[in-house]
């Protein structure tokens, strides 16, 4: 379990970057070391130089003699080369150094003087006297060794710290991934409410928690209202199914004749249809919540629709005692599904003929402002109070006033899910006027080259 | 008329059986799509009623099936739960006509009526019952001679009953074919309607076109 951060993504990710990262200081490392080196041997064969050239100055003033008290004098002194040696002929004039074959140039004496490597230059002052000056490389391995230790102490700090950040940086992913998991298996549990946290460093995770968050919240409304909608439905079913069940019990009780069973059977009929239709109304809003639909939108010119609907329920508010009044102030077109725009402005029309006395008068208005057609239903009754405005659209809500009347309290739902499947905002009228107004401010579509 | 019924819950289609023959009608039933295309191919019917949810093959793939072959029997499709979509869907794969379940079966009686009445009939340009008549070009229409003066929606009312007269047609019928409304409306549009043409056409004539069929619907009949 504890090496589980061994096994993330992350981890890994900084372990590849920390083995990249020593190959670069590898080879960094080995270039400082080769140019130092470098560098370290030139100097000391420029040393050699100088002495030589030094040595040369004295024989071309005073000969063999003066080049042996130059050398002499340089060979005590520190910071110039260690070893010389002068010869003529093979055989040892002065130095510390035991004669040798003469060599021009660079020369490298590996393991001589003491054991130890020697680097100088030798030349010929004149032919025959040959001379050496060299230091010892004993200082510059010391160095090099010195510089070698240093790069190893910086190799394994970096090494160390690679490992330590891809742990650390592991441990925080596995943590706040294992958060994600918690959060996960809590709604899995039941908990529809749980939700992945976000730290607020807007880094990839919380983007990613956040997009979680939101299906998670979209995914909780949607549960709550089929919870909501199963419910009702179970409730509001209750009602309707007993009725019918009190009444074939009652005519199994009561029923004489052949014509009481047939009444009954009627009655019976008549309420199974009614709840037939519930059924009916709450899958239709149930499918316009789904959207559905919006693949078969067409342009729809909504004066003449709004026409076609006066004339639909002109005659029936008039059987009513209502006057329905069509007032086309604008032409608008927009797009929708006739069907279901007719289904709305059909529940407005006819809640304001159930539910106001005789003498009310409805209108029915189409007007612009902008790019929205505005689309009003208005009535001059006794209105419904504001408090109650944001129930009246809610599923099965049914104002006390009108549970008498026949209704499920779906018209105002199935107008709210057609709106918003159109884009349409739905305003109730809020001012002091009697009735109730209701607004739907469609987008229009704009004729092209208007826009 | 002879009826094919492609229905697989079998209880739904003993009940239409029944009904069918109880008006007199002769019905073939079967109960998968495979074995109701077969059917459909091996003899001539007046309809068939096809529903929706068929094992083997589908009854929209069915009837797509049929139309592609030139066949040109009328179709009225049965479903459950109506999707806001299948009806369209349906009408476009070839259907006549559409009803959900469940349903009262005056209602399936008016439409396969309808539908069969619907075939192989040009399309007139005068429609007549006694002495009623229509002229739907001109857009008129008048009575013994006298002419009467209707709403356009009254217009399409009397036109519909007159294209089904002699048969019932339903208020649902009614209220998709003049209304275009597909669901029930809760105040009597097609009543007001109804009555509101009665007395024109029926008020002061001596006998009476339009009947209320009860439990059924309506009917424009000379007697």
């Amino acid at each position: 379990m504890q090496i589980r951060f061994l096994y993330t993504e992350a981890f890994r990710l900084s372990a590849i970057y920390a083995g990249i990262f020593a190959l670069s200081a590898l080879a960094l490392g080995s270039v400082i070391f080769v140019m130092t080196d470098r560098a370290f041997r030139d100097q000391v064969v420029q040393f050699s130089r100088a002495d030589i050239a030094a040595m040369r100055n004295g024989f071309d003033a005073d000969g063999i003699k003066e080049a042996r008290e130059v050398l002499q004098q340089i060979m005590g002194t520190p910071g110039e080369s260690d070893f010389f040696l002068l010869q003529k002929d093979g055989k040892k004039i002065a130095g510390n150094l035991p004669p040798m074959p003469a060599q021009t140039g660079i020369v490298p004496l590996p393991g001589s003087g003491r054991g130890h490597d020697i680097l100088g230059a030798g030349d010929f002052l004149e032919p025959g006297l040959y001379v050496f000056a060299g230091s010892d490389l004993q200082r510059v391995h010391a160095a090099e060794r010195e510089i070698l230790q240093t790069l190893a102490w910086l190799f394994a700090l970096a090494m160390l710290l690679a490992i330590a950040g891809g742990t650390l940086v592991s441990r925080s992913f596995l943590q706040r991934s294992d958060a994600m998991a918690r959060a996960c298996r809590a709604i899995m549990d039941g908990d529809l409410k749980a939700r992945i946290p976000v730290r607020g460093a807007h880094d990839e995770l919380d983007r990613l928690a956040g997009t979680i968050n939101e299906m998670l919240d979209r995914i909780a409304a949607l549960m709550e209202n089929l919870r909501q909608v199963t419910n009702d439905i179970a409730h509001d079913l209750r009602t309707p199914v007993s009725h019918l069940r009190q009444r074939l019990e009652r005519a199994r009780e009561d029923s004489h004749e052949t014509k009481d069973y047939a009444e009954a059977l009627s009655a019976a009929i008549e309420k199974t249809d009614e709840i037939l239709q519930l059924f009916a109304s709450l899958l239709r809003i149930a499918q316009i919540e789904g959207g559905a639909r919006r693949a078969d939108f067409a342009p729809i010119a909504l004066g003449p629709l709004l026409t076609h609907v006066r004339d639909m329920f002109g005659a029936v508010a008039e059987a009513s005692g209502h006057h329905l009044e069509l007032r086309l102030n604008a032409e608008a077109t927009i797009r929708g599904d006739r069907a279901l725009i007719i289904q709305l402005l059909s529940n407005l029309i006819e809640n304001a003929i159930l539910h106001t006395p005789e003498g009310t008068g409805i209108s029915l208005q189409l007007s612009r402002a902008g790019e929205r057609a505005l689309v009003t239903v208005n009535d001059d009754g006794p209105g419904v109070p504001r408090e109650e405005h944001a129930k009246l659209f809610q599923r099965l809500y049914r104002r006390e006033a009108s549970r008498s009347q026949p209704g499920y309290g779906l018209g105002l739902s199935l107008v709210a899910a057609v709106a918003e499947l159109h884009g349409a905002d739905v305003t109730l009228r809020d001012d002091n006027a009697p009735g109730l107004g209701v607004t739907l401010s469609f987008p229009v579509i704009l004729p092209p080259g208007a826009a | 008329m002879k009826i094919l019924l492609i229905e697989d819950d079998r209880e739904t289609a003993g009940h239409i059986v029944h009904a069918l023959e109880n008006q007199g009608h002769s019905v073939e039933q079967v109960h998968d799509g495979i074995a109701g295309l077969a059917q459909a191919r091996a003899s001539e019917h007046s309809a068939l009623i096809v529903d929706r949810m068929l094992p083997g093959l589908d009854g929209l793939s069915l009837v797509k099936q049929l139309r592609a072959e030139g066949r040109q029997t009328p179709v009225l499709f049965l479903t459950t739960m109506s999707g806001l979509d299948d009806r369209v869907e349906g009408l476009e794969g070839g259907g006549d006509d559409y009803l959900v379940k469940p349903f009262a079966f005056s209602e399936l009686l008016a439409r396969v009526n309808a539908i069969t009445r619907r075939h192989g009939e040009g399309e007139p340009t005068k429609l007549r019952a006694a002495d009623l008549e229509m002229d739907l070009i001109r857009r008129t229409a008048s009575r013994a001679g006298k002419s009467i003066e209707l709403q356009p929606q009254e217009f399409r009312l009397l036109e519909y009953l007159l294209r089904n007269a002699g048969r019932v047609v339903t208020r649902a019928m009614l209220l998709e074919n003049v209304w275009d409304l597909h669901f029930d409306p809760r105040t009597n549009i097609v009543e007001t309607h109804l009555s509101r043409l009665r007395s024109k056409i029926d008020r002061g004539f001596g006998a009476e076109l339009i009947h209320t069929v009860r439990g059924a619907g309506y009917i424009l009949r000379a007697d």
